[in-house]
């Protein structure tokens, strides 16, 4: 599905990222782990056409990435609150979400109606615009919204930062549920290497924009991750 | 602690992306001041020599004094519109351990090198020197023309509460107008005693205490109003006002960009900052009282088609100018979503004619200056709506200035979007109705004007498509740019 090839950034000759090949294959749920500055959200930017790749390119379902705009209709994301229209009410964000991926009132609430338990009576019917929720609510508003008129790739940057306990697990069923059930291209990143490991089945660990690991989730990953992470390999 | 200020500001100026990126742009407004400056000190030089020749009979020190008054309110005109106000980064400050009045020195002590104190320098110090020349006694001359810079410095001060406070703002600009009108209309001449107090404090050197004292006070007013200001409260308990989802579903009938309209218009009603240009729009329909009921201009008819081209078109200049950074708080969403630029600057395109033809509806009781000048608004408007309003666009997407939306005037927020690069991109559309009207008007007739005029925005019309494409090419061309710079939180 998403095909990555010679992919390269630098700001000012300065290298953030260098991706030789990554492959991932439709219905995967693909997580990207690594320290600050590895070069997570360079890539997902990338992914989006916000940044302009140096070298090489990302091919999106046969479409590249910054040539065409044919990758829009399947593809949504949340990276950060940039993603959020602050003066409207989470309603009307879903609905224009909707409008713009060819879903009417109808379908946005129906699709909507089934993450109420995620909401957790914070975001629908609250009369606030979205610029005046907190944090974590204006995190979960961002991360439905992406998933409205049936994207085939799902784009997540740090989807449990600020969310409560509750919400994360609630969320972690979410993820799976997508990728298990529907088919749905998923992508990840996360600081939080039991989430990564417990939704994802594949996991990239980036370091200062190289692919260092790419693991198919097993028992023993977390271990490895870890191990990793404190600056050992396991034995 | 005041050194390592200056080098914040230095990095803070230099390390902008729209520093970098609009370098030629900032040598042309260099060398603006430059030739402001220039023309200053030519004034302050001859100005001696032409009281001396209008008035003969008077001392020139005299008349020079009776008609200060005018460059004091011409600088605070200027200033009001183009100075931008010193904005300083405080939150970083307010937890580490620098005395909040050190803070708030610096900060208005940088205003006191802004270019406007300057101009008044550079006028007032050839006139000195020329004085001195002439044998004026050296320390009334001095006394007088430290108060004159002190005053400067007055305006400035009053500009930055005028700036800042609303309540400054309803108590001194109704003031100003009212003692403006008086004078005007002939019902009572501030400018005289206002002229004898000039002549008194060259008269009497120790009146500069006057002077000295105002800038005092207007320094310690503008002390304690920052410093009242210099919490971050009213960010932390933010008063949430309830509010409902407005119902915009009657305007699903334009169709694909229908989305995109009902997007602007909660935009428009739901912030601070548009609300604010909504307002402004709505003063220049009476543009054209100005130049309709003077006898001067009616002989001057490119004048009045700039002015009844202003009259339509002030939604669409304050509103367009700053088209994609309207949306720059989640650009990034719009540029990842389903979204063709060419619908969203068609909604942006179709929000502003709505605008025009609503004012021109407004404008109707232009009627009673006669046919003619009702012609030249139609004419005006079908201009604004043909090319004006591509013009417009145009410039904003040279524009990668971030917008903060919610933000009112606050002391801490830079709230002036209107700058001397949008003057810049402003030329063509100020200079195009009166060159289109004028050359026909010149070569056949006032009604051939008026047909170039409008025949300008209904060929502008005609060729949507193609100006639409162009200003895409624009968009496509700067989008990382643009996502780069309005991912700069403004400041």
């Amino acid at each position: 599905m998403i095909i990555t090839s010679n992919l390269s950034k630098k700001y000012n000759s300065n290298p953030v990222l260098n991706i030789e090949s990554l492959d991932i294959p439709k219905g995967q749920s693909f997580g990207l782990v690594g320290n600050n500055g590895a070069g997570k959200t360079t890539y997902f930017s990338l992914l989006l056409d916000l940044i302009q790749p140096t070298t090489g390119q990302i091919k999106n379902n046969n479409v590249v990435v910054h040539e065409s705009e044919d990758w829009k209709p399947f593809t949504s994301a949340f990276i950060d609150e940039s993603f959020l229209i602050g003066y409207l009410t989470a309603e009307e964000y879903f609905y224009f979400i909707g409008e713009l991926r060819g879903q009417n009132k109808a379908d946005v609430d129906a699709l909507v109606s089934q993450f109420e338990d995620f909401f957790h009576g914070e975001i629908l019917g609250q009369k606030k615009y979205l610029r005046d929720l907190s944090k974590g609510n204006q995190k979960k508003a961002g991360i439905v919204a992406a998933l409205i008129g049936n994207p085939e790739v799902i784009i997540l940057d740090e989807p449990f930062a600020n969310l409560d306990p509750t919400t994360q697990i609630r969320l972690k069923g979410i993820i799976k549920d997508l990728a298990e059930k529907q088919g749905v291209t998923i992508l990840v990143s996360s600081h939080d290497l039991l989430h990564v490991t417990d939704v994802c089945e594949r996991i990239v660990v980036l370091e200062k924009g190289e692919i260092v690991k790419d693991l198919a989730t097993n028992t023993a990953t977390l271990k490895e991750l870890e191990a990793h992470f404190a600056g050992r390999e396991t034995v | 602690m005041i050194k390592r200020f200056l080098s914040l500001e230095w990095k803070q100026f230099t390390r902008a992306s729209y520093f970098q990126k609009g370098i030629a742009i900032k040598i042309l407004l260099i060398l603006g001041a430059l030739y402001f400056g220039g023309i200053a000190i030519f004034m302050g030089g001859i100005s001696f020599f032409a009281f001396k020749k209008a008035f003969p009979e008077i001392d020139p020190i005299i008349s020079i004094n009776n008609y200060m008054i005018y460059w004091f309110l011409f600088l605070m005109l200027l200033r009001y519109f183009m100075q931008q106000l010193p904005v300083m980064n405080v939150k970083p400050l307010m937890v580490i351990p620098i005395k909040k009045d050190t803070v708030i020195h610096f900060l208005l002590g940088k205003t006191a090198l802004s270019f406007f104190n300057f101009l008044s320098l550079f006028l007032f110090l050839p006139l000195t020197v020329v004085l001195l020349v002439k044998g004026y006694p050296i320390i009334n001359v001095l006394c007088w023309f430290t108060a004159l810079l002190m005053l400067t410095l007055c305006t400035n001060y009053l500009n930055f509460l005028i700036n800042k406070s609303n309540t400054w703002f309803y108590i001194i600009a109704p003031l100003l107008i009212g003692l403006i009108a008086l004078e005007y209309f002939q019902v009572f001449a501030i400018s005289k005693p206002l002229g004898v107090a000039f002549n008194s404090l060259y008269n009497h050197a120790y009146l500069i205490a006057i002077p000295a004292l105002l800038l005092y006070v207007l320094y310690r007013i503008n002390f304690s109003f920052i410093k009242k200001g210099f919490y971050l409260d009213d960010t932390v308990s933010k008063k949430i006002k309830e509010v409902n989802a407005t119902d915009l579903s009657w305007m699903n009938r334009f169709g694909d960009i229908a989305p995109f309209l009902k997007n602007d218009v909660k935009l428009i009603l739901r912030n601070a900052r548009p609300k604010q240009v909504l307002m402004m729009s709505f003063l220049f329909l009476f543009y054209g009282l100005i130049f309709y009921t003077q006898d001067t201009y009616r002989d001057m008819p490119a004048f009045l088609a700039f002015a009844s081209m202003f009259v339509t078109g002030g939604f669409l200049m304050s509103f367009g100018q700053l088209v994609p950074s309207w949306d720059s708080e989640y650009y990034k969403l719009l540029m990842s979503q389903n979204i063709p630029y060419r619908k969203y600057l068609e909604s942006k395109w179709y929000l502003m004619v709505v605008a025009v033809s609503i004012s021109f509806v407004l404008s109707t009781p232009y009627l009673y200056f006669g046919w003619k000048i009702f012609a030249m608004i139609a004419a005006g408007a079908l201009f604004n709506v043909g090319l004006n309003s591509f013009l417009t666009l145009f410039g904003g997407a040279l524009n990668r200035v971030p917008i903060e939306l919610n933000v009112k005037a606050k002391a801490f927020s830079n709230t002036n979007g209107f700058n001397p690069t949008q003057m810049l991109i402003a030329m063509p559309k100020i200079l195009g109705p009166m060159i289109l009207f004028y050359i026909p008007y010149k070569l056949i007739n006032f009604e051939a004007g008026l047909i170039a005029l409008a025949l300008s925005g209904v060929l502008g019309i005609v060729f949507r498509s193609y100006f639409l494409n162009k200003i895409e090419q624009i968009y496509q061309k700067g989008k990382y740019k643009t996502v780069a710079a309005f991912g700069e939180k403004a400041n």
